[in-house]
């Protein structure tokens, strides 16, 4: 393999950003922000748990999963994305009482790329 | 990363070589590539000086960096790095990898001269994760290909393997009462070169340390960070080479303060390069890379081994 005389590729360093900025916004789908917000405490019971994502999501393979803090799980098992925006997976819940509630989600992006986490919030 | 001996470097011609040797032994020279690696809820993201446990596919292009080698029997020696790697997941957590550096030196007081530095392949599998508390172990190789090179900018004739165990671990596990440490992760890498001429072994051991701001936002606390500081990772890192044997001189390295930016499709990082001592430089330096996410950009093509799921 002789290497010694291969110039600095620019044209071919050139064409790859092009790509990229050219490609569709297909990604790995993060967690943007939430109702109720991460960490954070609310002085009602809120009606449901929404997580806006980066990316649009698969509704068939993506969940939220709502549990006390005794770890049972309280969420009313109704997640879906919403209709009008496919980023935004909701799930509902009944009349809270006051307590640290843990959110569990799961999601696959359009392109099929897995992502998890979990935070947490409070009713006061 | 590659690290070679300084003391062979007798003349001008070869302070440039000398300036790879440095370059190299601070962590420069092969810049690491790595794409998005994920342990549970964990996304470490690519850092610049050290390299991650992941093996995944990668694009790093380009790595851009400037760092001044010290003036010893010769001109100091400024040199521009233009780097870039690429790996492929070639089996279920097992990458193959290719890298190679253009190197542009200027002696005080001389011309300049550019040319390639030896080109290196990689291997490297993950052997054990540990999702609950964000861990993860790898374990793989380097071969610098000795005489792939340019001699006019100290590329070795002579090739170097270089045996490299990987970790990281993210601080997600961290009590309730810790829970604005909880975003912290340390990376790390120790590995030996085996040179095949009679330079010295060196040990080459490097920490990365991070503070993810996603994370703090999407798993520990909503602080309201706009963009893009919500997108940004502060970080150190720390890239140093000890010789073991046959006179290799002392310890080099850098300490790399920076911070990292991330968008859907790729990363943008800079560092600063502060040498630890006199052996390393005299000056501090900078660096600058964008990690190009081809799994997100081409999913149909790379995020997936070759062979196997």
């Amino acid at each position: 393999m002789n290497m010694k005389n291969i110039p600095f590729p620019r044209c071919g360093l050139a064409a790859l950003l092009f790509l990229a900025v050219q490609s569709p916004a297909w990604a790995h789908a993060f967690l943007d922000h939430a109702e109720p917000s991460v960490g954070g405490t609310v002085t009602n019971s809120p009606s449901e748990v929404k997580i806006w994502f980066t990316q649009k999501v698969e509704p068939a393979f993506s969940s939220i999963e709502v549990d006390n803090a005794q770890g049972k799980e309280v969420d009313k098992k109704d997640v879906h994305v919403d209709a009008k925006d496919k980023s935004l997976l909701e799930i509902s819940l009944p009349q809270l009482p006051a307590g640290t509630y843990t959110v569990t989600w799961h999601v696959v992006s359009v392109d099929t790329h897995r992502t998890q986490g979990h935070f947490q919030f409070t009713v006061k | 990363m590659k690290k070679r001996k300084l003391s062979v470097i007798k003349n001008w011609r070869g302070r440039f070589a000398a300036t790879g040797l440095v370059l190299a032994a601070v962590g420069l020279g092969t810049a690491p590539a790595h794409a998005h690696g994920f342990v549970g809820d964990r996304f470490f993201p690519p850092t610049i000086a050290t390299d991650d446990p992941f093996a995944t596919d990668e694009l790093l292009l380009p790595s851009i960096s400037y760092f001044k080698s010290p003036a010893d029997d010769g001109p100091a020696v400024g040199t521009t790095d233009l780097g870039f790697e690429f790996d492929k997941e070639i089996f279920p957590k097992f990458a193959l990898g290719i890298s190679g550096d253009y190197l542009i030196q200027k002696p005080d007081g001389l011309p300049s001269a550019g040319g390639w530095d030896d080109f290196s392949l990689s291997a490297k599998y993950q052997l054990w994760e540990n999702v609950p508390h964000e861990a993860i172990f790898s374990v793989g190789a380097e071969w610098d290909i000795g005489g792939s090179g340019n001699k006019n900018v100290g590329a070795d004739p002579t090739s170097t393997f270089t045996p490299t165990i990987y970790f990281g671990k993210g601080f997600g596990d961290l009590p309730e009462a810790l829970e604005y440490a909880r975003p912290f992760a340390l990376t790390g890498t120790l590995g030996e070169d085996l040179p095949t001429s009679a330079e010295p072994n060196n040990l080459n051991w490097g920490l990365a340390l991070e503070y993810n701001l996603p994370y703090l936002q999407s798993e520990v606390k909503d602080i309201g960070l706009p963009a893009p500081f919500k997108n940004m990772i502060p970080l150190v890192e720390f890239a140093m080479s000890s010789p073991l044997d046959r006179d290799g001189g002392e310890t080099t390295g850098t300490i790399n303060p920076g911070v990292l930016y991330e968008n859907n499709d790729f990363q943008i990082g800079a560092e600063a390069i502060i040498p630890v001592n006199h052996a390393t430089g005299n000056e501090v330096g900078a660096v600058v890379q964008v990690q190009i996410y081809i799994d997100d950009i081409w999913p149909k093509i790379f995020g997936h081994p070759l062979i196997g799921k």
